[in-house]
């Protein structure tokens, strides 16, 4: 638009049409504060074994009932700048170590909550911003002498059970028992001798009907898909992985077929079939079994596949060939050739199973070289087996995390008071105005058990008051809540097995402190007038072709 | 009024006093709006912008930039601390604060009828003698490393939070020394990197010798790792393209077809091979191995046959990039296969792939004389990264005038100061109404060290007293502790500023002030619509 002579004098004027400002403790800071309050309070809900579940209709019409703060957070589609940060550094719990999402928007919303109250004593946002960082590095000094327990080989599916529990008991309370078995068993089962655990050869694959109990971990891969000819059943077989169309070759340039008499006609399209037919038996010459295409199989390859009585399975994702040449051990060829042998993969059993309607194609290895396991989830509705997918995704997280790091650090609370008091005890050793910040860092910590006691049902107040009692003893620094008590008890989360990851508090307390630091020290909002039209489509995943 | 009547009905228009007054109030309102991002103790600003991106920024061009400013004056002086940005990379923040407040002096004075040509006669002297007082104070220094680490310390802190300006000080000086040699003169900073990863924190930002690059090789059985690697930089088409005239073939049998196939793609197996004859030729039997880095496409059949062989490739690197890497590794660039031999590689220590999430990252490290290297910029989230990105760009800048002109300014609003007692001497030489013009210039200097004191929550008046009296005992420069609110020795604590910046700033502030001063009529043509 072009410029215009304005009328009346200062700031605001000088912007574009229905961009807004706010600046100040008032307008800036306490909105913010207020805003990331509610935003906290919500998930607040949702924190713990015992949290509630939400419902949520997203802006496509879809619902889902969950009590993943991941999943919460996206759905919600956040619009308010603070909130937005916090989900942020939520997000980026998420990719960093993949659980405890909920405790950086629990925890960064209590702190924002506690320098509430700061303020309104007249502390300045700068200072209570540099006592929380203080609070926070002391507390980060701290946590490695909290480590109650730690996974020295996470080979042992005994000890991994152990650990996991608490990871999937916050979310599917109650049938934590069972998945534990799935993924501790997949886990471990596909971890290779050397190298990392990647979370990408663990497959959820979601099948409609029947119960939860009939879930099982398959070693190798599922797809629900059909085979695309007549055989439907292979055993020690040897596989072929194409990512081109099983086909007549064509060239990339235009070609035509120059026939000059009926006869050429005739010979032409035998002498294609034979060419075909060529190939495919000099790939059944081979050995192999099963032909697994990245393409469409064509009418008359599919005619020769049946003849020699090779299996042809079609994968759309060129991310599943992938997947499938790791799992089979396989190389993808990008052409219609005769494989070598060592191009060649291996599999026990390829067959066709019919789980409830669905059909899957199977690819089972019981060998040891299977690098890819799959946990088949049964359930009666695709928004439970949803949340029994989030479930198990936090798990293997987790185990991700436990292969890399084994330290723990006991659950139920325990960790969060021992460090409240610990950091108590910090902030009367400090001289400065920082101190009234390192307090309500220290009181901040305590909204975990409270929101873990809520959650429960019982008297919040009161369990606060029995573990800051407990952790101020002797032997005290294990003692969490107990959920499971009909009253407010405690219990040793060591003795319950109640462990939490370290490094999950680790980066929470980090990303947390960083968030609620940050928006404490913006003093002044300016924001345009929201663009009109469609919403930017989100940016789809890399561009990878090939 | 006579004069409307020649104005389209729907024009716009402020005349005299109404658009001075139009004018200053502009500057004010922008001046108060940037006045505490100043200084290291400065708080920061959230934008939101139209598509609900969050920017948190302190940086006063970054600021300008993204506030969506309509009005004309404001969009003026915005303008002008772009150009500050632009020359000098540094000093946006006070340009702005400089002009209101010559603004806001001068309307004292013009309120009581000066006319502003008077004004600005004296606003022009006063601005040569402060320049005057620039060169008479700047020091000369040697460039090593903690000259320029303390330049780059005063710069980065204004912009981030002090444990981060620390790693990034030193961050930057390592590159621009790395970069710079005695032949190039000046240094090229777009040699130097910024690459960025969504990880981690803030902290972890870091140096590389050496390049990232923001892409992954594309076959899954290339290596991850490779270490001693030549490295191979080219701009040749490893994929099969269509003739540019319209083609085809004709066959009579599918195995003339066969042929045909293979024929159409031997031109580029011819090209493949040759990099594997090479890679063969130079890394057969030794420990050595072999990077392929194309800025063209690779298609996937010969990226087949190059991970074969063990070769990494990369395919699509940035037209930037493979300068750099001529740079960083030596070699150089290829154009075409035919005429392949080893000077024409490059080298690096190791080359590794990382991944994160979807995005893959190839770093090229450990070269041997690197021209060329990279600052990898880390954070949790992508304002954070954006900001830290801004500062950089400003601390490199930083170094880069300290090179270029071998001459540092005492920092902490010393120079400010200093200029302030010199010009109230000054004033006394001068005949005539422009002495008061004079006297403003010199006030308006002072908002500098007002700001600063201010926003570290001190008196700015009691901070002034205390400041000017001493400079005026002291032959060194005096500028403010920000620690303590008393006045100190900046080149005591390592603060300083570019004499360029502050060159730019008296230039640049003083002409657009007395632009906007002569101004007496602000007008908008009318909409002209046929509808009327």
């Amino acid at each position: 638009m072009a410029l215009s002579v304005p009328k009346a004098p200062g700031v605001s004027q000088m912007l574009k049409d229905g961009a807004r400002m706010y600046s100040g403790l008032e307008e800036a800071v306490y909105r913010n504060i207020s805003a990331c309050k509610e935003f906290a309070q919500t998930l607040r809900s949702a924190y713990g074994p015992n949290g509630m579940n939400k419902m949520i209709i997203n802006h496509i019409e879809k619902q889902f009932v969950t009590s993943d703060a991941g999943t919460i957070m996206r759905e919600l589609d956040v619009e308010h700048p603070a909130a937005k940060l916090i989900v942020m550094a939520s997000q980026m719990q998420d990719a960093e170590v993949g659980d405890g999402t909920n405790f950086v928007v629990v925890f960064a919303g209590a702190l924002l909550e506690a320098a509430e109250e700061l303020l309104r004593l007249g502390i300045t946002t700068a200072e209570i911003a540099d006592g929380y960082e203080k609070a926070l590095n002391k507390a980060l000094e701290i946590l490695p002498h909290l480590v109650c327990h730690k996974v020295e080989d996470y080979r042992d599916v005994s000890k991994v059970k152990e650990v996991l529990r608490t990871a999937i008991m916050s979310k599917q309370y109650g049938q934590e028992d069972f998945l534990n078995d799935l993924v501790s068993k997949a886990c471990v089962s596909i971890l290779p001798d050397e190298g990392t655990f990647n979370v990408d050869n663990i497959r959820i694959c979601k099948i409609l009907g029947s119960g939860l109990a009939k879930s099982e971990v398959v070693r190798g891969m599922v797809f629900k898909r059909f085979v695309e000819g007549d055989i439907t059943f292979a055993e020690k077989a040897k596989v072929v992985i194409f990512s081109c169309p099983v086909d007549i070759i064509q060239t990339e340039t235009k070609g035509t077929v120059l026939i000059k008499s009926a006869d050429e006609l005739l010979n032409f399209s035998s002498g294609e079939e034979s060419l075909l037919e060529a190939q495919i038996k000099a790939i059944a010459d081979t050995g192999v079994k099963v032909v697994v295409a990245g393409g469409k199989v064509g009418d008359m390859a599919l005619h020769y596949l049946n003849k020699y009585n090779l299996m042809a399975v079609r994968l759309n994702s060129k991310f599943d060939l992938r997947r499938l040449s790791r799992a089979v051990n396989a190389t993808v060829l990008p052409r219609i050739t005769t494989p070598s042998q060592e191009e060649l993969g291996y599999c026990d059993k390829v067959c066709i199973e019919e789980l409830g309607d669905t059909t899957i194609v199977a690819f089972r290895n019981e060998g040891k070289d299977s690098r890819i396991a799959t946990i088949v989830i049964r359930g009666a509705t695709d928004n439970f087996m949803d949340d029994i997918e989030r479930a198990l995704d936090d798990a293997v997280n987790n185990f991700k995390c436990l292969t890399r790091d084994g330290r723990y650090l006991p659950g139920a609370g325990a960790t969060e008071i021992e460090l409240a008091t610990q950091l108590a005890a910090y902030a009367d050793t400090l001289p400065g105005l920082d101190q009234y910040a390192v307090r309500k860092f220290a009181n901040a910590l305590e909204v975990f058990p409270k929101a873990l006691a809520e959650n429960t049902g019982t008297n919040a107040t009161e369990i606060v008051n029995q573990l800051y009692l407990a952790h101020n003893g002797e032997k005290g620094k294990n003692i969490g809540y107990d959920i499971e008590a009909e009253t407010a008890a405690t219990v040793d989360a060591v003795e319950a097995k109640i462990f939490d990851l370290y490094q999950a508090k680790f980066w929470g307390l980090k990303y947390a402190v960083g968030a609620a630091a940050t928006i404490l020290k913006v003093d002044q909002i300016i924001m345009a007038k929201r663009a009109g039209g469609p919403k930017p489509r989100q940016a789809a995943g890399s561009d990878d072709e090939s | 009024m006579a004069s409307i009547s020649l104005l389209n009905p729907k024009a716009e228009f402020a005349r005299a006093a109404q658009a001075l007054a139009i004018n200053i109030s502009a500057a004010k309102g922008l001046q108060d709006v940037m006045r505490t991002n100043l200084g290291p103790k400065g708080t920061v600003k959230m934008l939101v912008s139209g598509a609900g991106d969050i920017k948190i920024t302190k940086d006063g061009n970054v600021l300008l930039h993204d506030m969506q400013i309509q009005h004309p004056t404001a969009s003026m002086i915005a303008r002008a601390s772009t150009a500050q940005d632009d020359s000098t990379g540094d000093g946006t923040t006070t340009t702005v604060l400089l002009i209101g407040e010559l603004l806001k002096q001068a309307d004292i004075y013009l309120s009581e009828g000066l006319h502003p040509r008077i004004m600005t006669e004296g606003f022009e002297k006063a601005r040569d003698k402060a320049l005057e007082v620039l060169e008479k104070v700047k020091l000369p220094v040697e460039i090593n490393k903690k000259n320029l680490m303390e330049i780059a310390n005063t710069s980065l802190r204004t912009k981030v939070h002090p444990q981060l300006a620390d790693l990034l000080t030193e961050v930057c000086v390592d590159a621009v020394l790395c970069i710079a040699n005695e032949k190039q003169q000046p240094v090229d900073l777009h040699m130097v990197e910024l690459m960025e990863m969504q990880h981690k924190t803030d902290t972890d930002t870091q140096l590389v010798r050496g390049l990232v690059m923001d892409h992954g090789a594309r076959h899954p059985d290339m290596p991850k790792r490779l270490e001693n690697a030549y490295i191979l930089t080219a701009n040749v088409s490893l994929e099969y393209e269509k003739a540019e005239v319209n083609s085809g073939f004709f066959y009579k049998t599918a195995t003339e077809r066969e042929a045909f196939v293979r024929a159409e793609r031997d031109f580029i197996d011819q090209r493949v091979k040759k990099v594997i004859e090479l890679k063969r030729a130079v890394c057969d039997g030794t420990d050595k191995s072999f990077v392929l880095i194309n800025q063209k496409g690779i298609d996937p059949i010969s990226l087949d046959a190059l991970a074969k062989e063990g070769i990494l490739a990369l395919r699509r690197a940035k037209r930037r990039n493979m300068e750099r890497l001529a740079l960083a590794c030596g070699g150089t660039a290829m154009n075409s296969f035919d005429d392949l031999q080893e000077e024409h590689l490059g080298y690096a220590g190791t080359v590794y792939e990382h991944v994160l999430g979807e995005n893959k990252f190839t770093f090229v490290e450990d070269c041997k004389n690197p021209l060329s290297v990279t600052i990898l910029i880390k954070g949790p989230n992508k304002h954070t990264i954006t900001q830290i990105k801004d500062a950089i760009r400003d601390g490199l800048r930083a170094i880069n005038n300290t090179i270029a002109d071998k001459a540092l300014v005492p920092g902490a609003g010393a120079f400010e100061v200093r200029a302030y007692n010199e010009l109230a001497q000054f004033k006394d030489t001068i005949k005539g109404k422009a002495r008061l013009a004079v006297q403003a210039f010199a006030d308006a200097l002072l908002i500098i060290p007002k700001t600063l004191a201010i926003n570290s929550g001190y008196d700015a008046q009691d901070t002034i007293v205390k400041l000017t009296v001493e400079d005026r005992l002291s032959p060194e420069l005096i500028g403010i502790d920000l620690a303590t609110g008393e006045p100190m020795k900046p080149t005591d604590l390592g603060v300083y500023d570019n004499y360029i910046v502050k060159k730019q700033i008296l230039n640049s502030c003083s002409i657009i002030a007395s632009n906007l001063l002569l101004v007496d009529e602000v007008m908008r043509a009318g909409m002209t619509s046929l509808k009327g």
